[in-house]
């Protein structure tokens, strides 16, 4: 059977003329009648209007981590405000749009520097998508850029005026480093994901100060960044609510994008086996924390079929753990997308890319046992990382820095031998936040 | 691993040359300065000392954390003066001749350390204005901001000082040498590098150099 008989058409839900129901690849569709999110029902400004309960709300206002760089790395929890990047870097001033347009007569090789700039800039993932009204946040919502403003002009604009106005949609996106996630639940994962988060904001910053030098308007804080990812091909829809990406997995951070009446050329969304893995593997289910991933089947949720996760488990954990760790990131680093880049997880990869339909449940099955067997159902070794040692039990204290001949207060008793990782909370602690589906 | 920064080689100059835009992204200034991060992030103003010091380890193995997190940052080279007797601000003097230095109170005195850190620029940010070329900068000022905000958030004084000396810091802290012109050159760049602006701290460190 050819991979092109087993793409369905997409339903003709929500279709217009001019904005017809888009494809989303085979990990997302719309089937039925879909109302665009609204921004302020989303879980942090939910959280940031005390709607979540006491212990969320305090936890994202009146923390301070423990751990220096987490105080500088993290939203909400620093010391300091200024201290981080991303309030500083989102919250300045807007740059006016160069008067003095770059005309483009390729669309084409404009879309080729766009996403050759973002790269030189440091950015690992750079793909466009065309805008959709679906896509973007519903009208009168306002815009949201976390730990910033995003204020312009065309506030009172309904989602399908702007994405006639407007009709590109940049997803430049970071991934963070897989040995550091290892140690993930842990301060030394938190790392990975917030220093590779405030790079990401900041190559995002510069990327949009470039194309209002080129001329051309810049909107942030529009569009669903999910959506986006998936429209512009960084990758499919995973079990685990995450997008997963042919080359880091689920280990890529999914920012605001930028939209813009660029002239630019748009990718389109991909087929890299999520899709047929995920009806598979479930190693995300079983290992999450909270239960939050399900076991199921894809369901409709606001006219979309997709694996809807429960958020507001996975959010309600974050207070109870603050003292070891921000970012869970379970998920991300059990799928077996999320590999290092080396030519077995490329090998893997493309092979389940170009195998029939028909004959990749085999083949995955085999590719999760290899998985299961070498890389582990959920890792548990111990990472050390400029003085942070996931061996180390949670709350205990131990200078564990080869040669260190300097006096700890706090290091203590606790002798730290072999190779075990202790990653707080364990799972059979955390039935309290939601029971397992049976 | 550390974070990735942009290869700035010989081989990524080729390979935009196809690029018909890629001159006005390294050589146009930008016609508003508000659009670039190097503007926004040397203006911002350095937070508050935490109240609590770290417990650290030695100053060797809290020198090569500090440089560890550099690196992770993406420094591509990282070394660590010892200044003496010579303050911040004194060196800040010099290096203007003596005229207008920054800062102006003697909150940078007597920080014993310098960080010096350094990436690779195929463009030299002097004389490639636009928004690519001065993505050196950037990434500097990337390095800097966060390294010397977590050095504060250990308790120490942190301070990252502009028109310093740059590249006789550098050299002082054992990342190359000085050529006739006065500019760094490294074994592993030759002279295609950046030295970000210093962070002179009170932190203890062993020097390099």
């Amino acid at each position: 059977m050819s991979k092109a008989a087993n793409i369905e058409p997409p339903p003709e839900a929500n279709t217009s003329a001019e904005f017809p129901t888009p494809y989303l690849g085979r990990s997302v569709r719309f089937v039925g009648k879909f109302v665009n999110v609204d921004m302020k029902q989303s879980p942090h400004p939910k959280n940031q209007r005390g709607e979540l309960g006491k212990p969320l709300f305090n936890w994202y206002h009146n923390t301070v981590s423990k751990d220096p760089l987490t105080r500088v790395s993290a939203p909400n929890h620093f010391a300091d405000r200024r201290h981080f990047l991303s309030t500083v870097v989102n919250q300045a001033a807007k740059g006016k749009v160069n008067p003095q347009k770059v005309p483009v007569s390729d669309a084409a090789a404009m879309a080729r520097h766009i996403k050759a700039v973002a790269r030189y800039m440091g950015a690992d993932i750079v793909q466009i998508a065309k805008s959709h009204p679906s896509y973007l946040y519903a009208a009168g919502g306002g815009r949201y850029v976390q730990d910033g403003t995003a204020k312009d002009d065309h506030a009172a604009d309904t989602p399908e005026d702007l994405a006639r106005k407007f009709p590109y949609l940049i997803m430049s996106t970071t991934a963070w480093d897989y040995d550091k996630l290892q140690a993930h639940r842990h301060l030394i994962g938190d790392a990975a994901y917030h220093i590779s988060q405030i790079k990401g904001n900041m190559i995002l910053k510069a990327l949009e100060g470039y194309i209002k030098e080129l001329g051309y308007t810049v909107l942030r804080g529009v569009a669903v960044p999910q959506a986006v990812g998936i429209a512009s091909g960084v990758g499919e829809l995973g079990r685990n609510g995450l997008v997963i990406n042919k080359k880091f997995g689920a280990r890529v951070h999914m920012p605001d994008p930028i939209m813009t009446d660029l002239p630019l050329v748009a990718d389109e969304p991909v087929d890299i086996g999520v899709e047929d893995f995920c009806k598979i593997c479930r190693k995300c289910a079983n290992t999450c924390p909270t239960n939050s991933i399900p076991f199921g089947d894809k369901v409709v949720h606001n006219g979309v079929e997709k694996y809807k996760i429960n958020w507001l488990t996975c959010y309600k954990l974050r207070p109870y753990v603050h003292d070891h760790w921000g970012s869970c990131l379970t998920c991300a680093t059990v799928c077996p997308y999320t590999k290092p880049q080396a030519w077995w997880h490329n090998l893997a990869t493309s092979t389940l890319h170009n195998c029939p339909f028909i004959l990749r449940p085999i083949l995955i099955r085999f590719l999760k046992w290899i998985d299961d067997t070498f890389w582990g159902v959920v890792r548990n070794g111990r990472v050390q990382w400029l003085g942070y040692d996931s061996g180390v039990k949670p709350g205990e204290h131990a200078c564990t820095v080869a040669g260190c001949n300097a006096s700890h207060e706090k290091a203590g008793a606790t002798a730290v031998a072999g190779n075990v990782g202790y990653y707080a909370p364990l799972k059979e602690n955390t039935n309290r936040f939601v029971k397992r589906e049976p | 691993m550390a974070l990735k920064l942009p290869r700035f080689g010989l081989a990524g100059q080729d390979s935009h040359r196809d690029d018909p835009y890629w001159d006005f992204f390294i050589h146009t200034p930008p016609a508003d300065l508000t659009n670039t991060v190097t503007k926004l992030v040397r203006n911002a103003p350095a937070g508050n000392i935490f109240p609590t010091k770290a417990e650290l380890h030695s100053p060797e193995i809290t020198a090569s954390h500090v440089k560890g997190m550099a690196q992770y940052f993406g420094a591509e080279l990282i070394g660590i003066a010892r200044l003496d007797d010579r303050s911040p601000l004194a060196l800040a003097e010099e290096s203007k001749g003596g005229a207008e230095g920054e800062p102006k109170n003697d909150e940078a005195n007597n920080l014993p350390f310098a960080v010096a850190c350094a990436v690779h620029a195929d463009y030299d940010p002097r004389t490639s204005p636009g928004i690519g070329g001065q993505m050196p900068v950037q990434n500097g000022l990337f390095i800097t901001f966060v390294l010397s905000a977590w050095i504060r958030e250990l308790g120490f004084r942190a301070i990252v000082l502009r028109d310093a000396d740059n590249d006789a810091l550098a050299a002082k802290a054992g990342l190359g040498h000085l050529n006739g012109q006065g500019r760094l050159v490294t074994a592993k760049f030759g002279a295609k590098v950046y030295v970000a602006d210093p962070i002179y701290t009170d932190l203890p460190l062993a020097a390099d150099g």
